[in-house]
Protein backbone atom coordinates (compact mmCIF):
# COMPACT_ATOMS: atom_id res chain seq x y z
CA UNK A 1 0.00 0.00 0.00
CA UNK A 2 1.30 3.42 -0.88
CA UNK A 3 1.98 5.97 1.78
CA UNK A 4 -0.28 8.97 2.00
CA UNK A 5 1.25 11.85 0.07
CA UNK A 6 2.19 14.33 2.80
CA UNK A 7 1.76 17.26 0.47
CA UNK A 8 -1.97 16.82 -0.07
CA UNK A 9 -4.53 18.84 1.77
CA UNK A 10 -7.80 16.92 2.09
CA UNK A 11 -10.59 19.37 1.44
CA UNK A 12 -12.97 17.81 3.93
CA UNK A 13 -13.78 17.92 7.61
CA UNK A 14 -10.40 16.63 8.73
CA UNK A 15 -8.61 19.85 7.70
CA UNK A 16 -9.10 23.47 8.66
CA UNK A 17 -8.22 26.68 6.88
CA UNK A 18 -7.69 30.21 8.16
CA UNK A 19 -9.67 33.13 6.89
CA UNK A 20 -6.56 34.63 5.26
CA UNK A 21 -5.91 31.47 3.27
CA UNK A 22 -9.56 30.91 2.44
CA UNK A 23 -9.64 34.45 1.09
CA UNK A 24 -6.61 33.77 -1.08
CA UNK A 25 -7.82 30.47 -2.53
CA UNK A 26 -11.40 31.62 -3.20
CA UNK A 27 -10.67 35.06 -4.62
CA UNK A 28 -12.90 36.72 -2.02
CA UNK A 29 -11.59 39.35 0.38
CA UNK A 30 -11.64 38.81 4.14
CA UNK A 31 -14.30 41.53 4.41
CA UNK A 32 -16.42 39.66 1.85
CA UNK A 33 -16.00 36.41 3.78
CA UNK A 34 -17.15 38.19 6.95
CA UNK A 35 -20.18 39.43 5.01
CA UNK A 36 -20.92 35.86 3.89
CA UNK A 37 -20.75 34.81 7.56
CA UNK A 38 -23.19 37.62 8.37
CA UNK A 39 -25.56 36.32 5.68
CA UNK A 40 -25.34 32.85 7.21
CA UNK A 41 -23.80 31.45 4.03
CA UNK A 42 -20.48 30.60 5.68
CA UNK A 43 -19.78 29.45 9.22
CA UNK A 44 -16.49 29.48 11.13
CA UNK A 45 -15.69 26.49 13.30
CA UNK A 46 -16.26 28.35 16.53
CA UNK A 47 -16.37 31.71 18.13
CA UNK A 48 -14.90 33.87 19.39
CA UNK A 49 -11.62 31.94 19.71
CA UNK A 50 -11.79 30.36 16.25
CA UNK A 51 -13.91 32.93 14.49
CA UNK A 52 -11.43 33.02 11.64
CA UNK A 53 -10.90 29.27 11.24
CA UNK A 54 -13.06 27.28 8.87
CA UNK A 55 -13.49 23.68 7.83
CA UNK A 56 -11.69 22.91 4.56
CA UNK A 57 -15.04 21.69 3.20
CA UNK A 58 -15.80 25.34 2.39
CA UNK A 59 -12.97 25.61 -0.12
CA UNK A 60 -14.63 23.86 -3.07
CA UNK A 61 -18.06 25.57 -2.97
CA UNK A 62 -16.51 28.97 -2.26
CA UNK A 63 -14.05 28.61 -5.12
CA UNK A 64 -16.87 27.62 -7.47
CA UNK A 65 -19.10 30.46 -6.28
CA UNK A 66 -16.18 32.91 -6.45
CA UNK A 67 -15.46 31.87 -10.02
CA UNK A 68 -19.11 32.20 -11.04
CA UNK A 69 -19.15 35.61 -9.42
CA UNK A 70 -16.21 36.66 -11.55
CA UNK A 71 -17.59 35.03 -14.71
CA UNK A 72 -21.03 36.66 -14.39
CA UNK A 73 -20.07 39.79 -12.43
CA UNK A 74 -22.44 38.83 -9.60
CA UNK A 75 -23.11 40.73 -6.39
CA UNK A 76 -21.87 39.23 -3.14
CA UNK A 77 -25.38 38.37 -2.00
CA UNK A 78 -25.77 36.19 -5.10
CA UNK A 79 -22.56 34.42 -4.04
CA UNK A 80 -24.14 33.77 -0.63
CA UNK A 81 -27.16 32.18 -2.33
CA UNK A 82 -24.95 30.19 -4.70
CA UNK A 83 -22.85 28.71 -1.90
CA UNK A 84 -25.98 27.38 -0.22
CA UNK A 85 -27.29 25.84 -3.41
CA UNK A 86 -23.91 24.35 -4.38
CA UNK A 87 -23.63 22.63 -1.01
CA UNK A 88 -27.21 21.41 -1.28
CA UNK A 89 -26.62 19.98 -4.76
CA UNK A 90 -23.49 18.17 -3.62
CA UNK A 91 -25.25 16.77 -0.56
CA UNK A 92 -28.16 15.51 -2.67
CA UNK A 93 -25.82 14.01 -5.28
CA UNK A 94 -23.96 12.18 -2.53
CA UNK A 95 -27.18 10.88 -1.01
CA UNK A 96 -28.42 9.76 -4.43
CA UNK A 97 -25.18 7.86 -5.08
CA UNK A 98 -25.39 6.23 -1.65
CA UNK A 99 -29.00 5.20 -2.26
CA UNK A 100 -28.10 3.76 -5.66
CA UNK A 101 -25.17 1.84 -4.18
CA UNK A 102 -27.47 0.19 -1.66
CA UNK A 103 -30.18 -0.81 -4.12
CA UNK A 104 -29.79 -4.14 -5.90
CA UNK A 105 -28.93 -3.75 -9.60
CA UNK A 106 -32.31 -4.92 -10.88
CA UNK A 107 -34.09 -2.27 -8.81
CA UNK A 108 -31.98 0.67 -10.00
CA UNK A 109 -33.08 2.91 -12.80
CA UNK A 110 -30.31 4.09 -15.05
CA UNK B 1 -0.33 44.04 -31.93
CA UNK B 2 -3.75 43.11 -33.25
CA UNK B 3 -6.72 45.34 -32.57
CA UNK B 4 -9.78 43.79 -30.92
CA UNK B 5 -13.18 45.43 -31.23
CA UNK B 6 -14.53 44.97 -27.73
CA UNK B 7 -17.76 46.84 -28.48
CA UNK B 8 -18.50 44.54 -31.41
CA UNK B 9 -17.65 41.50 -29.28
CA UNK B 10 -20.33 42.49 -26.77
CA UNK B 11 -22.68 43.77 -29.47
CA UNK B 12 -23.02 47.25 -27.96
CA UNK B 13 -22.55 50.75 -29.35
CA UNK B 14 -19.32 52.62 -28.48
CA UNK B 15 -21.37 55.05 -26.40
CA UNK B 16 -23.16 52.30 -24.46
CA UNK B 17 -23.51 52.96 -20.75
CA UNK B 18 -22.29 50.56 -18.06
CA UNK B 19 -25.70 48.98 -17.55
CA UNK B 20 -26.00 48.17 -21.25
CA UNK B 21 -22.49 46.74 -21.27
CA UNK B 22 -23.15 44.62 -18.20
CA UNK B 23 -26.43 43.31 -19.59
CA UNK B 24 -24.86 42.44 -22.95
CA UNK B 25 -21.98 40.67 -21.22
CA UNK B 26 -24.19 38.65 -18.90
CA UNK B 27 -26.33 37.53 -21.82
CA UNK B 28 -23.27 36.30 -23.73
CA UNK B 29 -21.77 34.76 -20.58
CA UNK B 30 -25.00 32.90 -19.90
CA UNK B 31 -25.06 31.55 -23.48
CA UNK B 32 -21.42 30.53 -23.68
CA UNK B 33 -20.25 29.72 -20.17
CA UNK B 34 -18.50 26.32 -20.12
CA UNK B 35 -20.91 25.14 -17.39
CA UNK B 36 -23.91 26.00 -19.56
CA UNK B 37 -22.88 25.23 -23.11
CA UNK B 38 -20.97 22.33 -24.59
CA UNK B 39 -20.82 23.88 -28.08
CA UNK B 40 -17.25 23.59 -29.39
CA UNK B 41 -16.75 27.34 -29.82
CA UNK B 42 -18.59 28.36 -26.62
CA UNK B 43 -15.54 28.57 -24.36
CA UNK B 44 -13.62 30.74 -26.83
CA UNK B 45 -16.64 33.05 -27.19
CA UNK B 46 -16.99 33.24 -23.41
CA UNK B 47 -13.33 34.20 -23.04
CA UNK B 48 -13.63 36.86 -25.74
CA UNK B 49 -16.67 38.35 -24.03
CA UNK B 50 -14.98 38.24 -20.60
CA UNK B 51 -11.90 39.98 -22.01
CA UNK B 52 -14.03 42.70 -23.60
CA UNK B 53 -16.07 43.17 -20.44
CA UNK B 54 -12.98 43.34 -18.19
CA UNK B 55 -11.91 46.42 -20.15
CA UNK B 56 -15.22 48.12 -20.86
CA UNK B 57 -16.59 47.89 -17.29
CA UNK B 58 -13.56 49.72 -15.91
CA UNK B 59 -13.67 53.47 -16.68
CA UNK B 60 -9.87 53.84 -16.70
CA UNK B 61 -9.29 50.87 -18.96
CA UNK B 62 -12.19 51.83 -21.20
CA UNK B 63 -10.78 55.36 -21.61
CA UNK B 64 -7.36 53.90 -22.47
CA UNK B 65 -8.96 51.52 -24.95
CA UNK B 66 -11.03 54.30 -26.54
CA UNK B 67 -7.83 56.30 -26.88
CA UNK B 68 -6.66 53.72 -29.42
CA UNK B 69 -9.44 54.80 -31.79
CA UNK B 70 -11.50 52.38 -33.86
CA UNK B 71 -9.85 49.92 -36.21
CA UNK B 72 -11.13 46.87 -38.02
CA UNK B 73 -10.87 43.81 -35.76
CA UNK B 74 -7.61 41.97 -36.32
CA UNK B 75 -5.84 44.98 -37.84
CA UNK B 76 -2.24 45.51 -36.76
CA UNK B 77 -1.78 48.70 -34.78
CA UNK B 78 0.75 50.34 -32.45
CA UNK B 79 -0.19 51.56 -28.98
CA UNK B 80 0.36 55.27 -28.31
CA UNK B 81 3.97 56.31 -27.70
CA UNK B 82 3.31 57.18 -24.01
CA UNK B 83 2.19 53.58 -23.38
CA UNK B 84 5.45 52.41 -24.88
CA UNK B 85 7.56 54.66 -22.64
CA UNK B 86 5.62 53.76 -19.51
CA UNK B 87 5.62 50.07 -20.22
CA UNK B 88 9.32 50.06 -21.04
CA UNK B 89 10.08 51.00 -17.42
CA UNK B 90 9.24 47.36 -16.76
CA UNK B 91 12.07 46.42 -19.06
CA UNK B 92 9.81 44.83 -21.64
CA UNK B 93 8.41 45.73 -25.01
CA UNK B 94 5.02 45.14 -26.58
CA UNK B 95 6.14 42.23 -28.69
CA UNK B 96 5.21 39.56 -26.16
CA UNK B 97 1.93 41.12 -25.06
CA UNK B 98 -1.48 41.30 -26.58
CA UNK B 99 -4.06 43.99 -26.04
CA UNK B 100 -5.71 42.16 -23.14
CA UNK B 101 -2.40 41.83 -21.23
CA UNK B 102 -1.68 45.49 -21.76
CA UNK B 103 -5.08 46.66 -20.58
CA UNK B 104 -5.09 44.21 -17.66
CA UNK B 105 -1.82 45.78 -16.51
CA UNK B 106 -3.66 49.07 -16.13
CA UNK B 107 -5.64 47.61 -13.26
CA UNK B 108 -2.52 46.56 -11.40
CA UNK B 109 -0.53 49.78 -11.77
CA UNK B 110 0.23 52.24 -9.00
CA UNK B 111 0.91 55.78 -10.05
CA UNK B 112 0.87 54.92 -13.72
CA UNK B 113 -0.49 52.32 -16.04
CA UNK B 114 2.52 50.04 -16.10
CA UNK B 115 4.69 51.03 -13.17
CA UNK B 116 5.42 48.92 -10.11
CA UNK B 117 2.90 46.33 -10.98
CA UNK B 118 2.58 43.53 -8.44
CA UNK B 119 3.75 40.15 -9.68
CA UNK B 120 0.92 37.88 -10.74
CA UNK B 121 0.28 34.82 -8.57
CA UNK B 122 0.67 31.49 -10.30
CA UNK B 123 -2.33 29.93 -11.96
CA UNK B 124 -4.37 27.29 -10.16
CA UNK B 125 -5.26 24.10 -11.98
CA UNK B 126 -8.53 22.29 -11.39
CA UNK B 127 -8.74 18.80 -12.72
CA UNK B 128 -10.75 15.59 -12.37
CA UNK B 129 -9.23 12.14 -12.39
CA UNK B 130 -10.96 8.80 -12.56
CA UNK B 131 -9.24 5.93 -10.76
CA UNK B 132 -10.19 2.35 -10.15
CA UNK B 133 -11.66 1.26 -6.87
CA UNK B 134 -8.62 -0.93 -6.22
CA UNK B 135 -6.30 2.05 -6.70
CA UNK B 136 -8.40 4.18 -4.38
CA UNK B 137 -8.10 1.43 -1.79
CA UNK B 138 -4.37 0.93 -2.08
CA UNK B 139 -3.19 4.33 -3.32
CA UNK B 140 -1.70 4.95 -6.73
CA UNK B 141 0.43 7.25 -8.78
CA UNK B 142 -0.93 9.27 -11.70
CA UNK B 143 0.43 11.68 -14.27
CA UNK B 144 -1.27 15.06 -14.49
CA UNK B 145 -0.90 16.96 -17.76
CA UNK B 146 -0.69 20.68 -17.00
CA UNK B 147 -0.72 23.41 -19.62
CA UNK B 148 0.44 26.86 -18.61
CA UNK B 149 2.58 29.74 -19.75
CA UNK B 150 5.67 27.55 -19.63
CA UNK B 151 4.04 25.04 -21.99
CA UNK B 152 2.80 21.56 -21.25
CA UNK B 153 4.35 19.62 -18.40
CA UNK B 154 3.67 16.35 -16.69
CA UNK B 155 3.49 16.13 -12.94
CA UNK B 156 3.51 12.74 -11.32
CA UNK B 157 1.54 12.70 -8.09
CA UNK B 158 0.71 10.05 -5.55
CA UNK B 159 -2.94 9.59 -4.75
CA UNK B 160 -3.06 8.51 -1.13
CA UNK B 161 -4.88 5.34 -0.12
CA UNK B 162 -8.35 6.00 1.19
CA UNK B 163 -9.77 8.55 -1.24
CA UNK B 164 -13.50 8.20 -1.86
CA UNK B 165 -15.71 9.06 -4.81
CA UNK B 166 -15.91 12.87 -5.11
CA UNK B 167 -12.93 13.43 -2.78
CA UNK B 168 -11.33 16.83 -3.27
CA UNK B 169 -7.64 17.37 -2.68
CA UNK B 170 -5.38 20.38 -2.88
CA UNK B 171 -1.71 20.29 -3.75
CA UNK B 172 -0.15 23.54 -2.66
CA UNK B 173 2.35 25.37 -4.79
CA UNK B 174 2.44 22.83 -7.62
CA UNK B 175 0.36 24.88 -10.06
CA UNK B 176 1.61 27.67 -12.31
CA UNK B 177 4.74 29.58 -11.29
CA UNK B 178 4.18 32.90 -9.55
CA UNK B 179 5.46 36.05 -11.24
CA UNK B 180 8.90 37.42 -10.43
CA UNK B 181 8.94 40.32 -8.01
CA UNK B 182 10.31 43.57 -9.41
CA UNK B 183 12.78 45.90 -7.69
CA UNK B 184 13.85 43.29 -5.16
CA UNK B 185 10.26 42.56 -4.15
CA UNK B 186 9.16 39.04 -3.32
CA UNK B 187 7.96 36.67 -6.03
CA UNK B 188 4.27 35.91 -6.12
CA UNK B 189 3.13 32.55 -4.75
CA UNK B 190 2.89 29.59 -7.08
CA UNK B 191 -0.57 28.36 -7.92
CA UNK B 192 -2.14 25.20 -6.50
CA UNK B 193 -3.60 22.06 -7.99
CA UNK B 194 -7.16 21.11 -7.08
CA UNK B 195 -7.98 17.53 -7.82
CA UNK B 196 -11.37 15.87 -7.69
CA UNK B 197 -11.38 12.10 -7.60
CA UNK B 198 -14.01 9.99 -9.31
CA UNK B 199 -14.10 6.24 -8.81
CA UNK B 200 -14.59 4.37 -12.06
CA UNK B 201 -17.58 2.03 -12.16
CA UNK B 202 -16.59 -1.42 -10.90
CA UNK B 203 -18.07 -4.58 -12.40
CA UNK B 204 -18.97 -5.97 -8.95
CA UNK B 205 -18.81 -3.33 -6.22
CA UNK B 206 -20.63 -0.06 -5.69
CA UNK B 207 -19.39 2.48 -3.17
CA UNK B 208 -20.91 4.66 -0.50
CA UNK B 209 -18.04 6.52 1.14
CA UNK B 210 -15.80 3.71 2.43
CA UNK B 211 -18.45 1.01 2.32
CA UNK B 212 -18.85 -1.35 -0.61
CA UNK B 213 -22.04 -3.00 -1.85
CA UNK B 214 -22.59 -5.88 -4.23
CA UNK B 215 -25.58 -7.94 -5.29
CA UNK B 216 -25.88 -11.44 -3.92
CA UNK B 217 -28.35 -13.60 -5.81
CA UNK B 218 -29.77 -16.49 -3.79
CA UNK B 219 -31.94 -19.41 -4.73
CA UNK B 220 -35.23 -19.59 -2.83
CA UNK B 221 -33.96 -22.60 -0.84
CA UNK B 222 -30.65 -20.87 0.02
CA UNK B 223 -32.66 -17.93 1.35
CA UNK B 224 -34.96 -20.27 3.26
CA UNK B 225 -32.44 -22.72 4.67
CA UNK B 226 -29.32 -20.55 4.89
CA UNK B 227 -26.03 -21.20 3.11
CA UNK B 228 -22.33 -20.55 3.09
CA UNK B 229 -21.36 -18.82 -0.12
CA UNK B 230 -17.94 -17.80 -1.37
CA UNK B 231 -17.94 -14.12 -2.32
CA UNK B 232 -15.31 -11.88 -3.87
CA UNK B 233 -13.78 -9.05 -1.81
CA UNK B 234 -11.05 -6.53 -2.62
CA UNK B 235 -8.66 -9.03 -1.08
CA UNK B 236 -9.13 -12.80 -1.26
CA UNK B 237 -12.56 -14.44 -1.58
CA UNK B 238 -14.25 -15.19 1.75
CA UNK B 239 -17.08 -17.41 2.95
CA UNK B 240 -20.24 -15.47 3.73
CA UNK B 241 -22.79 -17.06 6.01
CA UNK B 242 -26.33 -16.48 4.80
CA UNK B 243 -28.67 -16.99 7.74
CA UNK B 244 -31.79 -19.08 7.29
CA UNK B 245 -34.95 -17.13 6.38
CA UNK B 246 -33.03 -14.31 4.68
CA UNK B 247 -35.37 -11.91 2.96
CA UNK B 248 -34.79 -10.18 -0.38
CA UNK B 249 -33.22 -6.74 0.07
CA UNK B 250 -31.46 -7.71 3.31
CA UNK B 251 -27.88 -6.45 3.62
CA UNK B 252 -25.36 -8.91 4.99
CA UNK B 253 -22.29 -7.20 6.38
CA UNK B 254 -18.67 -8.28 6.14
CA UNK B 255 -17.02 -5.99 8.65
CA UNK B 256 -13.76 -4.31 7.65
CA UNK B 257 -13.81 -5.55 4.03
CA UNK B 258 -14.52 -2.13 2.49
CA UNK B 259 -12.19 0.66 1.43
CA UNK B 260 -9.25 2.01 3.40
CA UNK B 261 -10.15 4.93 5.66
CA UNK B 262 -7.28 7.36 5.32
CA UNK B 263 -8.01 9.29 8.49
CA UNK B 264 -8.00 6.18 10.69
CA UNK B 265 -4.84 4.14 10.41
CA UNK B 266 -5.57 0.52 9.52
CA UNK B 267 -9.28 1.12 9.48
CA UNK B 268 -11.58 0.08 6.66
CA UNK B 269 -15.19 0.43 5.69
CA UNK B 270 -17.53 -2.56 5.48
CA UNK B 271 -18.63 -4.77 2.61
CA UNK B 272 -22.35 -5.42 2.20
CA UNK B 273 -24.01 -8.16 0.20
CA UNK B 274 -27.42 -6.95 -0.96
CA UNK B 275 -29.58 -10.05 -1.21
CA UNK B 276 -32.06 -10.74 -3.92
CA UNK B 277 -33.81 -14.03 -4.41
CA UNK B 278 -33.72 -15.22 -7.98
CA UNK B 279 -35.80 -17.72 -9.91
CA UNK B 280 -34.84 -20.05 -12.73
CA UNK B 281 -36.17 -19.16 -16.18
CA UNK B 282 -37.94 -22.54 -16.38
CA UNK B 283 -38.79 -25.32 -13.96
CA UNK B 284 -38.29 -29.01 -14.53
CA UNK B 285 -41.32 -31.18 -13.88
CA UNK B 286 -39.74 -32.41 -10.64
CA UNK B 287 -39.04 -28.87 -9.43
CA UNK B 288 -42.60 -27.90 -10.24
CA UNK B 289 -43.85 -30.91 -8.32
CA UNK B 290 -41.82 -29.89 -5.25
CA UNK B 291 -43.05 -26.30 -5.40
CA UNK B 292 -46.64 -27.57 -5.65
CA UNK B 293 -46.03 -29.72 -2.63
CA UNK B 294 -44.60 -26.72 -0.79
CA UNK B 295 -47.57 -24.58 -1.72
CA UNK B 296 -49.88 -27.19 -0.30
CA UNK B 297 -48.12 -27.52 3.05
CA UNK B 298 -46.99 -23.93 3.68
CA UNK B 299 -49.17 -21.45 5.54
CA UNK B 300 -46.93 -18.52 4.69
CA UNK B 301 -48.71 -15.50 3.21
CA UNK B 302 -46.43 -12.55 2.48
CA UNK B 303 -49.45 -10.30 1.83
CA UNK B 304 -51.06 -10.95 5.18
CA UNK B 305 -50.97 -7.94 7.49
CA UNK B 306 -48.05 -8.16 9.87
CA UNK B 307 -48.49 -7.69 13.61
Amino acid sequence: MMQQGPEWTWLDTRETITMAELSQVCGLSAAELVELVDYGALAPLGEPREADVFSATWVAPLRTAGKLRQDFDLELFSVAMLVGYLIRIETLERELKAARAQLPAFARYQ
Amino acid sequence: MKYKDYYATLGVAPDADLDQIKKAYRKLARQNHPDMSKAPEAEAKFKEAAEAYATLKDPEKRAAYDELGRHPAGEEFSPPPQWQSEHSTQGGGFDDLDLADLLAALGRGHGGPFRSRAPMPGRDFETHVSISLENAHRGTSIDLQLQDGQGERTLQVTIPAGVTDGQKLRLRGKGGKGGKGSGGGPDAANGDIYLQIALAAHPVFRTDHHDLYFDLALTPWEAALGAEIEVATLDAPVLLTVPALTRSGRKLRLRGRGLTIASELGSRGDLYAVVHIDMPATLTSREKELYLELSRVSTFNPRASKP
